[in-house]
């Protein structure tokens, strides 16, 4: 399984420290990934505007624009899973590099295996659980998982691949509430030990995209100490 | 505690300071009042009864041109100040005194020669014979043989200025009270300013290095205020340094280390192309990189809590739930888990990431220096949830009980083995994790007569 996901998809490493780049880049071609490497932001944003990649992983602290602003401006133009790399854990730099639009993060030093892993996680489809119904509704929403497209009444929302499945997730049974850990599970693939950051922000970025009014979610509602369910 | 004790001595002193000022103050004043006083109603009570004499002596002088002269009538009709009596010695008498109210004893003899033998009028202060404070007033009426005297009694004088006294003293004493006061305000109003320093040099030791003082307009207390809040300043800014330093150092260190790991997984995926000889020099490098990242991890995780552990975020976690989760993270399955009655639905508020590294560590210690962990327990009470790690070690010796916690400190057993021991801040997170979830760690014996120990956490249970 994890062979065949890795044959053929393209991997754009950030990173400006040449000996990290070229062990990661090793490490990532024994998995079977095929590694495209950039030493800079620009260079980076260069490389994405004339090949975009399958996904894209960036480290934070880059000389001239930085990993935040390299995550936001592919992000204007696409839906590709981003892993950010931070050389912190605190809750400031792993919350701006998710609300800049990262799907999932690392802190350095990981093990490339780990890192394969996420990234195979983030390119999984959501299985739909009953193909005989192929579109969900939920209130003015209109999602078709097999498509990967979601509307509110009728114009189409642009979500990122991570987004989709998230609401995917939730809409599989709309009313139920999802805790964190589930979510984590299910969408990112982490097990008991994921970071429950990742669930939050993702949740308030799909608010402000599938909500009218992302203050005043009607959708995507917040269960106190339990977690998050859709409603209609 | 010291600082407050002292704090009232002073103020004490400062009350007292006032309560004399004002006792010595008013003393002052009463005395001068008292003293001008009397000296002014004397002078008074002496001119009003040498008015009254000389007019009662110009009568007498106008008696003594008639031919017979009735000294004695005259005497008894003549005005009189109080308290004052007439005496009149006429020498061609035969008994020369006439003294209606008192006797010729009374007259001071010196008053009475001078008088006679004198010309014009004296006056003389002096006690009677039966001790009564008197003025004495004598003139010889000219052209006869006649003097006339005056004793004019001062007592109702004394009198009067003992009530003065008496008033004097109350007004000194109440002035004394007020004084006392004013120092019980004002030694609050010099005191406040130093209550306020010691209750920041407290908070300031508890922890909260960003406390300051005030700052106030008053250039008395400018200096004073500028001065703790420049200590307490450089102190914050030294701690600050002191735990950046260690998390930059720590930070630095991850770069190499993500090549060391790749590189290492890049080699270990080569395995099968190595000599036996390079497979051996591999899993050695590879255990002391895996170990050099735990030590800087740990380290990190030491300087962020001593930092304050801002990015901690609690959460209400079923601890059953939690400890199944770290014991299949970690490979610890075989270790059972006894879950006691009523515990599997106990909630604490905890920080998921430390508590999963409190369990772990604790299970990591009980692999290292106590040939592993042989039951997990959590047994649970309304206010408390305790999570016991059980191992068959050789137990940690009394005297080493706390040192086992600090950093960098290894009980005895740890020391003796030399190599493959962790980095000695294991259990000193555990120490720091639990303490910031307002719990408490220690070590103790089994209590089931078995060789070995018991590390107990306790937590607060929460409750939804």
């Amino acid at each position: 399984m994890s062979q065949y996901l890795s044959v053929g998809t393209r991997i754009l490493t950030v990173e400006d420290d040449e000996r990290i780049r070229t062990a990661v880049r090793f490490a990532l071609e024994d998995e079977g990934w095929i590694v495209d490497e950039a030493d800079s932001g620009e260079a980076a944003a260069d490389m994405f505007a004339n090949e975009p990649a399958d996904v894209v992983l960036i480290d934070i602290m880059l000389p001239g624009i930085d990993g935040f602003e390299l995550c936001r401006s592919i992000r204007r133009i696409s839906d590709v899973p981003i892993v950010m790399v931070t050389a912190r854990a605190d809750t400031h730099d792993v919350v701006a590099g998710l609300e800049a639009g990262a799907d999932d993060y690392l802190t350095k030093p990981f093990a490339p295996k780990e890192l394969s892993a996420r990234i195979r996680a983030l390119l999984r489809r959501h299985r739909v659980a009953s193909p005989d119904s192929p579109i969900l509704k939920v209130g003015d929403l209109e999602i078709a998982p097999e498509q990967g497209v979601v509307k509110r009444n009728g114009e189409e929302l642009h979500l990122t691949k991570t987004e989709f499945r998230l609401l995917c997730e939730l809409a599989s049974t709309p009313g139920k509430v999802f805790s964190r850990e589930s979510l984590l599970e299910k969408v990112w693939g982490y097990d008991y030990f994921g970071d429950g950051r990742l669930v939050d922000v993702h949740i308030r970025r799909l608010r402000t995209k599938v909500e009218v009014d992302a203050a005043h979610p009607r959708h995507v509602v917040t269960v106190r100490g339990m977690g998050y369910k859709l409603q209609s | 505690m010291s600082v407050l004790r002292n704090g009232l001595r002073l103020r004490a002193r400062i009350v007292l300071a006032f309560a004399l000022g004002g006792l010595f103050l008013s003393v002052l004043l009463s005395a001068i009042t008292y003293s001008v006083t009397r000296s002014t109603n004397l002078d008074q009570r002496t001119e009003s009864a040498e008015r009254q004499f000389f007019a009662n002596a110009a009568s007498i002088q106008d008696l003594s041109l008639s031919a017979d002269p009735s000294y004695s009538e005259l005497l008894r009709s003549l005005p009189q100040v109080a308290g004052g009596s007439p005496i009149l010695r006429d020498t061609d008498e035969e008994n020369p005194w006439i003294a209606p109210a008192l006797t010729a004893a009374d007259l001071p003899s010196s008053l009475v020669s001078m008088t006679e033998s004198g010309d014009g009028a004296f006056r003389m202060r002096y006690d009677r014979p039966d001790g009564v404070s008197s003025l004495a007033l004598g003139v010889a009426i000219s052209n006869t043989n006649v003097s006339y005297f005056e004793v004019v009694t001062l007592s109702e004088l004394d009198g009067n200025l003992s009530s003065l006294l008496l008033t004097l003293f109350v007004a000194s004493f109440g002035t004394t009270m007020l004084s006392a006061l004013l120092g019980v305000w004002a030694s609050t109003r010099v005191l406040a300013p130093l209550t306020s320093i010691s209750s920041a040099a407290g908070s300031i030791a508890a922890g909260d290095l960003s406390t300051r003082l005030e700052e106030r307009a008053d250039p008395d207390l400018e200096t004073i205020i500028d001065s703790f809040n420049n200590m307490a300043g450089s102190l914050e800014a030294r701690i600050e340094r002191d735990a950046r330093f260690a998390s930059d150092v720590s930070h630095e260190l991850r770069s190499p280390l993500m090549t060391l790991r790749a590189s290492i997984e890049v080699l270990e995926s080569r395995r099968d192309e190595l000599s036996e000889r390079s497979q051996a020099a591999l899993d050695l490098l590879s255990d002391d990189v895996h170990r050099f990242q735990r030590l800087v991890e740990d380290l990190l995780e030491i300087s962020r809590s001593d930092a304050g552990s801002l990015d901690a975020s609690f959460d209400p976690l079923l601890v059953a739930q939690l400890l199944q989760a770290v014991m299949r993270t970690t490979n610890h399955l075989d270790i059972t888990l006894n879950v006691g009655q009523g515990s599997d639905e106990a909630l604490v508020n905890g920080d998921k990431r430390r508590l999963f590294q409190v369990i772990s560590n604790l299970l990591e210690n009980a692999d290292k220096y106590a040939g592993g962990a042989t039951a997990v327990n959590l047994v649970c009470s309304n206010h408390n949830i305790r999570i016991e790690v059980s191992d068959a070690g050789s137990g940690v010796p009394t005297d080493e009980r706390n040192l086992v916690f600090e950093r960098f400190a290894r009980g005895s057993a740890a020391r003796r083995r030399g190599s493959g021991g962790g980095a000695g801040l294991g259990l000193a997170l555990v120490a720091e994790h639990v303490r910031l979830h307002n719990g408490r760690v220690w070590v103790e014996d089994r209590t089931d007569g078995l060789d070995g120990s018991v590390f107990v956490v306790e937590l607060p249970r929460f409750h939804e």
